[in-house]
């Protein structure tokens, strides 16, 4: 079956016409394309959901100070390495907004399919934290810059503080205060204690506690600088590890 | 005369008909018959998770979730085993005559390659590893061997463990810039999503000794983590495929940039 003399056309010509040259380009240009989208979101939701997951499943576990601390700092990492591949080597300033749609087209599917349609939580429990504005956010930043310093400080900065403003649209309804036999609770509280998960205990919930709970309306700010502090410096460590994984390097084979 | 002509003319068709470069019609195909049978698997699951995934010493589970499992586990690495064979036995021995329309066309099969690699990782990193949470933190485990992980890292794992060695082996075995070297791209995107498989034994090892269903952000599943980052290497794949093709395409520089 080796074709190495199968071809048609002579020796030296890859195109018959530059129809079919600009066809076949632009054609593998978008399935490349989706073949980047796909791998982005596969490999995106498994980090993702394995280091930040539980505070992004849980109504209950979307708190003023865990939340917004672990779930930008962990988003960050594939915005800043997918920043680096399409703007470096493509000029396209699309990284962070692909990536964070890709993670949550694969959230979504999740929570309707499964988390709703096989263990039967309510997608009100369940609903993923929007991140596309932070995604937009950090593009435009790198857009008119055009510089991976300035993204990293002023771009990864925004990336935090922006994240509980626009996630608070749909969480404010669930942050309400309710009465239960006495004890005063929130709204989300009382939806996750009446769906009953291995991740419901209070020795286990990983919400805020501890002094900085009695700052009161200060919580959200403190978390959201901190996590924006936190992204810049991840966006550097990122951005070069995205640098990395563009290699075009080759081993000798004697080498592997 | 005229015979001839029109002979001459349609066997001139029929040839140009059979030297089509670009036929994706083989990677849609696989990719529709992945999705039909995840679908497929998913509508087992809802039935049979519940009712017969819920405890593994019973005999219901045996028949609809253990027998699957040692069904599925060694058509994998027949399946592994014959692609790879395959493909090694018919590699191009002669790879340095490559003519450069033959060489596009064998990217362009590659491309193909790479689009059912990148399909199965969605099933397996994406849909059914955050499934797997929603039913652990549902259903508390009595074995390693789960409904959902019969499906996840006994199924979707070492399918697109499998699509990602076909495609490796395609570029290895008939892509002279991969043929000859090792690229170390490929090779990271191959080898760092293959390695999840054998962190299993990492994580199941785990789980036996420590109830950490509470979080599924427990430390004992960054192995996983650390693994899918590799999948980024798909950067550099990407670069040298197109590196390539801009390569066998110096003739239409102009229009490319026309666009």
């Amino acid at each position: 079956m080796s074709a190495s003399t199968e071809t048609g056309s002579p020796a030296g010509k890859t195109w018959k016409s530059k129809e079919e040259f600009l066809g076949c380009v632009i054609l593998t240009d978008w399935i490349l394309l989706v073949i980047l989208f796909a791998v982005l979101l596969g490999s995106f939701h498994i980090h993702y959901m394995l280091l930040a997951g539980d505070w992004d499943f849980w109504i209950d576990f979307k708190d003023r100070r865990m939340w917004p601390t672990v779930t930008p700092i962990v988003a960050m990492c594939f915005a800043a390495a997918a920043q680096s591949f399409f703007w470096t080597r493509f000029r396209l300033p699309i990284g962070a907004t692909t990536v964070v749609l890709a993670l949550l087209i694969g959230e979504w599917i999740n929570r309707y399919d499964n988390f709703w349609g096989w263990t039967f939580f309510p997608i009100n429990l369940v609903f993923p934290s929007a991140l596309i504005p932070m995604g937009f956010w950090l593009d435009i930043v790198l857009m008119i810059s055009g510089s991976w310093l300035v993204t990293a400080l002023l771009g990864g900065l925004g990336w935090g503080l922006l994240f509980y403003p626009i996630n608070w649209p749909v969480l404010a309804q669930y942050h309400q205060a309710t009465e239960i036999d006495g004890v005063l609770l929130t709204l989300a509280d009382l939806i996750g204690f009446n769906y009953v998960r291995t991740g419901t205990p209070e020795y286990i919930r990983m919400v805020e506690r501890g002094t900085l709970r009695t700052f009161g309306k200060d919580v959200v700010p403190v978390a959201a600088f901190f996590s924006g502090f936190i992204s810049m410096l991840v966006y550097f460590l990122w951005w070069n590890v995205g640098k990395w994984f563009s290699t075009t390097k080759y081993l000798e084979i004697e080498e592997v | 005369m005229m015979n001839l002509t029109t002979e001459k003319a349609v066997s001139a068709a029929q040839a140009d008909e059979t030297d089509t470069i670009v036929n994706f019609k083989p990677a849609y195909i696989t990719m529709g018959v992945m999705l039909v049978f995840y679908v497929g698997i998913r509508i087992y699951e809802q039935y049979f998770g519940w009712k017969a995934g819920l405890d593994s010493f019973a005999p219901e589970f045996q028949t609809y979730w253990m027998n699957l499992m040692w069904t599925e586990l060694p058509l994998e690495f027949v399946a592994f085993c014959a692609i790879g064979g395959y493909l090694w036995k018919t590699r191009d021995r002669n790879i340095d005559a490559v003519a450069p329309r033959e060489e596009m066309r064998r990217i362009l099969t590659l491309i193909g390659w790479l689009a059912v690699y990148a399909f199965s990782v969605y099933w397996g990193a994406s849909y059914f590893t955050e499934q797997d949470g929603t039913w652990h933190q549902t259903v508390i485990r009595d074995t390693d061997f789960t409904p959902s992980h019969i499906l996840e890292f006994y199924l979707s794992y070492p399918i697109y463990i499998i699509c990602g060695w076909g495609a490796f082996m395609y570029a290895h075995t008939r892509i002279p810039q991969f043929a000859k070297r090792i690229s170390l791209a490929f090779l990271m995107f191959f080898a760092g999503p293959f390695m999840i498989f054998p962190n299993i034994g990492l994580n199941e090892w785990g789980h036996t000794f420590w109830f950490m269903e509470e979080l599924f952000t427990a430390p004992l599943h960054w192995g996983f983590v650390f693994f899918g980052w590799f999948a980024l290497a798909v950067f550099g794949v990407a670069r040298q495929v197109l590196d390539r093709v801009i390569e066998l395409s110096k003739e239409y520089e102009k229009d490319v940039l026309a666009l």
